[in-house]
């Protein structure tokens, strides 16, 4: 026990002297600082500011001209942005079913086989490789010529040999897969979690009832997953926005843009044409989005840090 | 048997599977070990005719200069690291046990780092390290590593010294402890689970981060791996058997620390998605 051999008594006087408290006071706001002024200094200014810059017409070097709203209307006639919103709506809808229902059902008949433990190994490898590797490794994959899966194709005889990232909208969805094979363990990882929490005993009832497993399932393990469920829908939505690496690495968006979405966009419009107001309103535009999709989530959380406050 | 009659179509689903998430993993590799004459005439099944990979690593090593970036990644996740650490345990302290006024709105504030898209910090903190004379300096980076990594780590602490009974503070506080006192000898020492979360799950994002590499340096000699190895593809090629060595080469150090703390790492990335 640090302090020892300290009187009983006399700390109760200590507490009381203010001088002492003020001085505990000062240290506790001490103890917040340093994380406090990284965070306030290099994040939250910084984002205030890119609402500001988001109405200015900047090209980095002479001064930002207002222009009001202009951006943000620009973005709506933008057709490359058109372009590149779709893409990133296509992304969400599929990273849903993909990684996130895949997740589900590969937990879910994965759990309790002979052989789970090897399984989840497998879907685990992903985790540990970065978005650049997972993405150069799937450019060797896709590859029209001497990619993996053209081999694959040719040797079981199917006459044909896609162009998986300069075919539109096949670029998309061949990223899609790649992020996939990335994000899929993380998701199984959550609901094995969860199946792990819930009770057998319902479950067994069921079942001696002469439910179906399916019945089971649907009607009792899945309501059972809720919690859960929401969060990995939240996270992968959110994600799905954000998604720039594996894009950035197998077609830097191109050919033409036609494989951006909206976080590639910004960072084109931005650090390759300069156009530093316009990557500013993109950004606010994903941000918003991105906020009002966890925005249900986050409430829920504060509700209970209140609570337990 | 009628049980396992109908557990078969669920094996052959994961079996497919399996050879999906596999194939690309062993493909890889099998690149890695073929020279560039092999990787263009064979297909991608065949085994080289002479075992490359060292040869690869050389040239990549030689030809790119890995090694610097492999050493700015290096420092990043080191020094970025302990400063979260460091600055992240401090501030959770203070918040769940000193509760000084306002300590929730400061937590909502440093919390809120976790909600935007990182697009939306560029272009100001490339501003910002421009004037500042940051931009494409090692410092930096370090800054803006992190700070990105402040509200995650800051978020773990809270959680995890929520948990500390209150009772042995106390009894610290009559002994006459003061809040400095008692964080570092009594809630430091016990810190270790949160830290190897912390640790493991931000030295990892660092030595992984592509973008604010990309946007906030410039030079050899300050940019991180990942961005070293993005730029060494270009746009749908390269040398392939090159990239790969570097890929796996890279990869090793992640690999390493998921392999040997993946119980740390699947807490991790639990409290992540739950952040």
């Amino acid at each position: 026990m640090p302090c020892p051999g300290a009187p009983a008594r006399r700390p109760r006087v200590f507490l009381e002297d203010p001088s002492l408290k003020t001085r505990d006071t000062l240290v506790s706001y001490l103890f917040i600082l340093p994380a406090f002024a990284l965070v306030v200094v290099l994040l939250v200014v910084p984002m205030a500011q890119n609402v500001y810059f988001s109405f200015f017409r900047w090209d980095g070097i002479t001064a930002p001209i207002f222009n009001g709203v202009s951006n943000y209307w620009a973005m709506v006639t933008d057709p490359v942005i058109q372009g590149s919103m779709l893409n990133t709506v296509v992304w969400v809808v599929f990273t849903l079913v993909l990684p996130a229902l895949g997740g589900l059902l590969v937990a879910v008949f994965v759990s309790g086989l002979r052989g789970e433990n090897f399984f989840k190994s497998v879907f685990f490898i992903p985790l540990t490789i970065s978005f650049v590797a997972t993405g150069i490794i799937w450019t060797y994959m896709l590859g029209k010529q001497l990619g993996v899966l053209n081999g694959v194709l040719a040797l079981l005889g199917i006459p044909l040999q896609p162009s998986y990232l300069t075919d539109v909208p096949l670029n998309t969805f061949s990223m899609i897969f790649a992020w996939t094979w990335q994000q899929l363990g993380s998701n199984m990882v959550m609901f094995l979690m969860g199946l792990g929490t819930i009770p057998r005993d319902p479950i067994e009832a069921c079942l001696m009832d002469g439910a179906s497993p399916w019945q089971t399932f649907v009607h009792v393990k899945f309501p059972m997953l809720a919690p859960i469920t929401t969060v990995v829908i939240t996270m992968a939505m959110v994600n799905s926005f954000k998604v720039f690496d594996i894009i950035y690495v197998m077609t830097r968006g191109g050919p033409y843009s036609s494989s951006e979405t909206l976080a590639v966009s910004m960072f084109r419009e931005t650090f390759t044409l300069f156009h530093m107001g316009y990557g500013a309103a993109i950004s606010v535009v994903l941000s918003i989005i991105v906020i009002v999709i966890s925005a249900a989530y986050i409430r829920r959380m504060t509700k209970r840090d209140l609570l337990y406050y | 048997m009628l049980r396992v009659i109908r557990k078969v179509p669920v094996y052959l689903v994961l079996i497919a599977l399996t050879v999906l998430w596999v194939l690309p993993v062993l493909s890889s590799f099998l690149v890695s070990f073929k020279s560039s004459e092999d990787f263009v005439s064979q297909t991608f099944y065949q085994l080289p005719s002479r075992m490359y990979f060292l040869t690869n690593l050389v040239t990549v090593l030689e030809q790119y200069r890995l090694l610097d970036n492999l050493g700015n990644s290096l420092l990043y996740a080191a020094v970025g690291t302990l400063v979260v650490v460091i600055a992240a345990s401090m501030a959770g302290f203070s918040i769940v046990r000193l509760r000084p006024k306002f300590n929730f709105l400061l937590f909502l504030i440093i919390y809120s780092g976790t909600l935007f898209p990182f697009q939306m910090y560029l272009i100001p903190v490339y501003r910002l390290f421009n004037t500042l004379n940051l931009y494409d300096t090692r410092t930096g980076m370090v800054l803006i590593y992190s700070a990105i990594c402040i509200p995650f780590s800051l978020f773990v602490y809270r959680g995890f010294y929520t948990t500390i009974p209150r009772e042995i503070e106390e009894a610290a506080k009559l002994d006459g402890c003061g809040p400095g006192r008692s964080f570092f000898s009594i809630f430091l020492p016990q810190s270790l689970p949160p830290t190897a979360v912390v640790a493991l799950f931000q030295a990892t994002w660092i030595w992984n981060d592509l973008l604010f590499g990309m946007v906030l340096s410039r030079t050899q000699s300050v940019r991180p791996i990942m961005v070293a190895v993005a730029t060494m593809s270009g746009y749908g090629g390269g040398n392939i058997p090159w990239i790969m060595t570097a890929v796996i080469f890279t990869s090793i150090p992640t690999i390493l620390l998921f392999i040997g703390l993946r119980k740390f790492f699947i807490q991790g990335m639990v409290l992540n998605v739950s952040a």
